[in-house]
């Protein structure tokens, strides 16, 4: 794994999120990871290693993951060492009717948890924007082109 | 007109109750349909054909998964939507539980075109819906559906510009009747379109509906019956009637889970944890 992160891939269609409240920026999907640092930069880091169950590229470089959310617990019940942050991590399917969601997302959150400040991951599926192919990073086309896909 | 809503908190009973009945008809029509298209799996004319509704066929399950989906942010569990729900709720048009005993690969087409056209002026009305979790759908879901209309009409055009005519004849005359229950309102209709979960109301599309395929088939030279002439069948299954059809594939796909007496799958390792 690099620790250079790529920019979201070029074409890659920005979606006018809005939330219905004032000020909404344009968020562009999907996320790499770019800029992410210390927790956060942990969690993109374990999903790196999370692989598409159908082809050897990453579930990050294929342009899954739109979001990773971390934020601290409650601990005042637990021991001093265990961890204290949750991660929520929004991602796609590239496909509605993918046979392996539930198997995807599991991996997706037990990667996450592998973090060590990481107690628990919270996965949400979202639909919009649609994935496509352009959403696909430069790493993952050199992988899907070594698999002998032609993107 | 309600203003948008984020998610399932922010829902009135009343606003509520017409969602539900929306979105019950959207995941049943689709289950259903893709249940019967499973059927076609190695009996298709031609191997590109039998990928073709296999490949439909997931689409259509993967569709249904994202409205009950919905519907389980309301409260209700897998168990509660599809297995042990009694057939006579579910909401879906008869159109998509007819069985075809003598082949009916024409009367498959005829009811893949009918539907999806239909499908695909339904979504269009819901992308703007002001629930929100339903409206960030919609979008991938019509590109989804692109294909299967391509399928059925290029299927279509085949069949009817070839020996198969006859049957194509046979099977709108069949099945229109049927499809005609696609826009049978329910006791919600005007909530629905109210509180602007769908923007155009059920009459709107069927005059749409009719609109593109009655064009269609005659350019097809297929005789297309006059809609207020259409004598509508005694079940619609938008209000729980249905044909016998209907109760023999709930009892065949029903079957395995009630043998295993309610099963509750193997968690994978990560779930719950």
């Amino acid at each position: 794994m690099s620790s250079d992160r790529q920019k979201p891939p070029a074409g890659s269609p920005a979606c006018g999120y809005t939330d219905y409240t004032e000020g909404a920026t344009p968020e562009a999907f999907p996320k790499t990871g770019e800029g992410a640092t210390g927790i956060e930069r942990a969690v993109w880091d374990a999903l790196y290693a999370v692989d598409d169950p159908e082809m050897p590229v990453s579930v990050v470089d294929l342009g899954l993951i739109y979001n990773v959310f971390v934020e601290p617990i409650d601990t005042t019940d637990r021991s001093q060492n265990a961890p204290s942050n949750r991660a929520v991590i929004e991602m796609t399917l590239t496909y509605s009717g993918c046979p392996a969601r539930e198997l995807l997302t599991n991996d997706v959150k037990c990667a996450a948890e592998t973090v060590p400040e990481i107690a628990d991951a919270e996965i949400r599926l979202r639909y919009s924007p649609p994935w496509n192919v352009n959403m696909v990073t430069d790493d993952g086309r050199t992988a899907l082109r070594k698999f002998g896909l032609s993107v | 007109m309600t203003g948008p809503i984020s998610g399932p908190d922010e829902l009135s009973k009343r606003e509520q109750k017409a969602l539900e009945s929306l979105l019950f008809r959207l995941a049943d029509d689709e289950f259903v349909l893709a249940e019967r298209y499973t059927e076609w799996q190695i009996y298709a004319p031609t191997l590109e054909s039998d990928l073709a509704l296999a490949n439909i066929a997931q689409d259509e399950f993967g569709h249904a998964r994202l409205w009950y989906d919905l519907l389980g942010e309301l409260g209700y569990t897998e168990p509660d939507l599809i297995w042990e729900r009694p057939p006579e709720q579910w909401q879906h048009s008869t159109l998509v539980e007819l069985s075809f005993p003598d082949g009916g690969w024409a009367d498959t087409i005829v009811r893949g075109y009918l539907y999806d056209t239909a499908e695909q002026l339904r979504l269009e009305a819901l992308a703007d819906s002001s629930y929100l979790p339903l409206a960030d759908r919609i979008e991938k879901v019509l590109l989804e559906e692109r294909y299967h209309r391509q399928h059925a009409g290029n299927w279509l055009e085949r069949l009817a510009s070839g020996e198969g005519h006859d049957r194509v004849v046979a099977a709108v005359e069949r099945l229109f009747p049927h499809a005609m229950s696609l826009f049978a309102p329910g006791p919600h209709e005007d909530n629905i379109t109210e509180f602007g979960f769908r923007s155009e109301s059920l009459q709107e599309l069927r005059r749409a509906w009719l609109d593109t395929v009655i064009p269609t088939l005659d350019s097809l030279s297929v005789p297309a019956p006059e809609p207020a002439e259409v004598v509508r069948p005694d079940a619609t299954g938008r209000d729980g009637s249905h044909t016998d059809d209907w109760f023999e594939l709930y009892d065949a796909f029903t079957h395995t889970y009630t043998e295993l007496e309610n099963p509750t799958p193997v968690r994978l390792r990560g779930e719950g944890a």
